[in-house]
């Protein structure tokens, strides 16, 4: 094929050479992209309007999926149950993870060995820390009831109380937060010296310096760690899974997003309703996520930018 | 950003304590303010070492439980130290379950996976960071994106694709996406790092007639080996901590990872505590000592993607 003369230099100008060697580097992800991330994504799209089991052709149902999850109760459990779990959790762990950074980089002798001692946890294998936290919460025989009794408290069932399970999880999460009080005591100790001087000339208290100084400076880091770990606690699963059984119990207050998308779909194998869930979730991250960005520049502050 | 990694021990590490500025406090208003200075340290530590001992309390009971009998367990009120201090818990277990075997499945799903990503994770990074192309950005933001895409958005059609393959029962599901750059959250690691290298140095070798990707293995790999460090250490924990990929692909029992076998001897011996807890002891016990060891990896590792790119 004969390409014509500016078609040619088109090609090899080095806007085109920049490029083509750009995308030969990226090419692993592309390909990954899309046979990983867009095609199975399409793909989970179609199959929530369709029936199906695995096995042979999905059948085409319209919008059956999604009306049979409007009349679904565990549906609307499921969901109670991740918004409670979510809506706990990351503010919650956000401020102890941030208030624990504050106090280590108070100038605290010793920093590394606490810094250490709160991020050992989070690094824990998830189903260990499971099984620990089943074994101290443990009713009858558990540490923690234990130690309640000595101070005349009848401990709950804790992972096997209705009203308690719920809580107990948010406790086995609030364990593992070493991971943003690490990124947030960075964070910490790349604000500026000279801010807090300054701030402190003005005459700012410690709680004006915090409200003023701190929390601008690593407001970006804060945004970003609690996108994802928002992300991460709507599709709470492995822990409970551990757990629970069977999963969901007791009473269905277990019964998370997740939880129940899995036993839709490798349980009960349907899948087609089990990818209506799926896109669902999609929509309600997405929301979430946008909504956080949206209103985060009134809180977020980037420097070097107009307010 | 380069601050964050040409100056570790300020950003990760210890600091020197700073004296307190000031005039020095003499006579008794000085020595009330130098009280207040001691009390306020005081109750800090005082805060950080019950904080602490909270944090550790279920590390330390895990350990303790797994040297007790399985009666002593049950003891109550709950016995601090083990007596008599059984060992056999470890052998035992050992020896009913193929626990080894658990160990050597997870060794291998996760040094095929660090290989994956350490090729991969690098290429597609460096494309992020070191080159200029139009369009870059626009799709270093799709690749973003897929951190909030839930993982249930993708399960079943990679599930049906799988089985059309033959991989379900094989530890293929989980490591050939490696291999195309599955890994964001590395890619985006060492994107961080990359851009840290100043320009000026592949801009000399491209003067010289190098090739870009002369540049990248020669020039830029060799200077990213912390970054890539902390690759490898990432992708190892998450390996070992991986329950759901396993749950999904793999069922028999001989091929279990560590997670899956672990989560099994709950189901099986909840009746002897010491024995769950010395299996959970045995899965902690190599992360916590390969954190000690590579600490200072580890800690630069998630400061550097913690931050805003």
């Amino acid at each position: 094929m004969q390409m014509t003369a500016p078609a040619v230099r088109a090609f090899r100008s080095p806007r085109a050479r920049r490029l083509r060697t750009g995308l030969l580097f990226v090419s692993p992800w592309v390909v990954g992209y899309c046979a990983f991330y867009l095609y199975p994504f399409l793909a989970t799209l179609y199959y929530s309007f369709t029936s199906f089991t695995g096995i042979g052709n999905p059948v085409f149902t319209g919008l059956a999926n999604y009306d049979g999850l409007l009349h679904d109760a565990m549906f609307r459990t499921a969901v109670f149950n991740t918004v409670y779990y979510t809506a706990i959790e990351v503010p919650f762990s956000t401020v102890a993870a941030l208030g624990l950074a504050l106090l280590l980089n108070m100038n605290v002798r010793g920093q590394a060995i606490y810094r250490t001692l709160f991020y050992i946890p989070s690094i824990v294998p998830v189903v260990a820390s499971s099984l620990i936290f089943v074994w101290i919460f443990q009713p009858s025989f558990g540490i923690v009831n234990d130690l309640l009794s000595d101070v005349h408290i009848n401990g709950p069932d804790w992972f096997f109380s209705i009203a308690w399970s719920k809580p107990t999880f948010i406790l086995l999460g609030l364990w593992g937060l070493g991971q943003p009080m690490v990124i947030y005591l960075a964070a910490l100790q790349g604000v500026p010296r000279d801010l807090y001087e300054v701030a402190e000339l003005e005459g700012a208290g410690p709680w004006q310096r915090l409200r003023h100084v701190t929390i601008p400076m690593i407001s970006p880091v804060i945004l970003f760690n609690v996108i994802l770990s928002l992300v991460v606690s709507i599709q709470y699963f492995t822990q409970a899974q551990v757990i629970e059984s069977p999963p969901g119990s007791p009473g269905n207050s277990t019964m998370f997003y997740i939880t129940y998308y899995y036993q839709q779909a490798f349980q009960f194998l349907h899948l087609g309703y089990a990818s209506a869930m799926a896109f669902l979730l999609f929509v309600g991250v997405l929301i979430v996520t946008v909504v956080l960005l949206r209103t985060s520049s009134r809180w977020v502050y980037y420097e070097g930018e107009q307010r | 950003m380069s601050a964050m990694w040409t100056a570790p021990a300020q950003s990760a590490g210890v600091r020197p304590s700073q004296p307190p500025a000031g005039p020095p406090l003499r006579g008794r208003r000085g020595r009330r303010a130098r009280l207040r200075v001691i009390g306020a340290g005081l109750s800090k530590h005082t805060a950080l070492i019950a904080l602490s001992a909270m944090f550790a309390l279920p590390l330390v009971w895990m350990v303790g439980t797994s040297f007790k009998t399985a009666a002593q367990a049950l003891q109550l009120p709950v016995a601090w130290l083990p007596h008599p201090f059984l060992w056999s818990n470890y052998p035992d277990l050992f020896a009913s379950l193929p626990y080894f075997r658990f160990f050597w499945n997870t060794f291998l799903y996760a040094a095929v996976t660090i290989v994956g990503v350490l090729a991969s994770s690098s290429l597609v990074a460096y494309g992020f960071s070191r080159l200029r192309w139009p369009g870059r950005d626009a799709v270093f933001y799709v690749m973003l994106m897929t951190l909030i895409l839930p993982f249930a958005c993708t399960l079943i059609p990679l599930f049906v694709m799988y089985k059309r393959f033959g991989w379900i029962g094989t530890y293929l599901p989980l490591e050939v996406p490696t291999f195309f750059g599955s890994s964001v959250f590395s890619t985006f690691l060492l994107r961080q790092f990359f851009m840290t290298i100043p320009q000026s140095l592949s801009e000399a070798a491209r003067i010289d007639g190098a090739s870009e990707f002369y540049i990248y293995s020669r020039i830029i790999l060799p200077l990213a080996k912390p970054a890539l460090a902390s690759v490898i250490l990432f992708q190892f924990v998450y390996c070992w901590n991986d329950y759901l990929g396993p749950l999904v692909y793999i069922s028999n029992t001989n091929s279990y990872p560590l997670s899956l076998g672990l989560a099994l001897i709950l189901g099986d011996y909840t009746t002897n505590w010491a024995w769950v807890m010395a299996g959970a002891t045995a899965a902690t016990a190599p992360i916590v000592i390969l954190f000690f060891l590579t600490q200072r990896t580890f800690i630069q590792g998630i400061t550097v993607t913690g931050q805003k790119g």
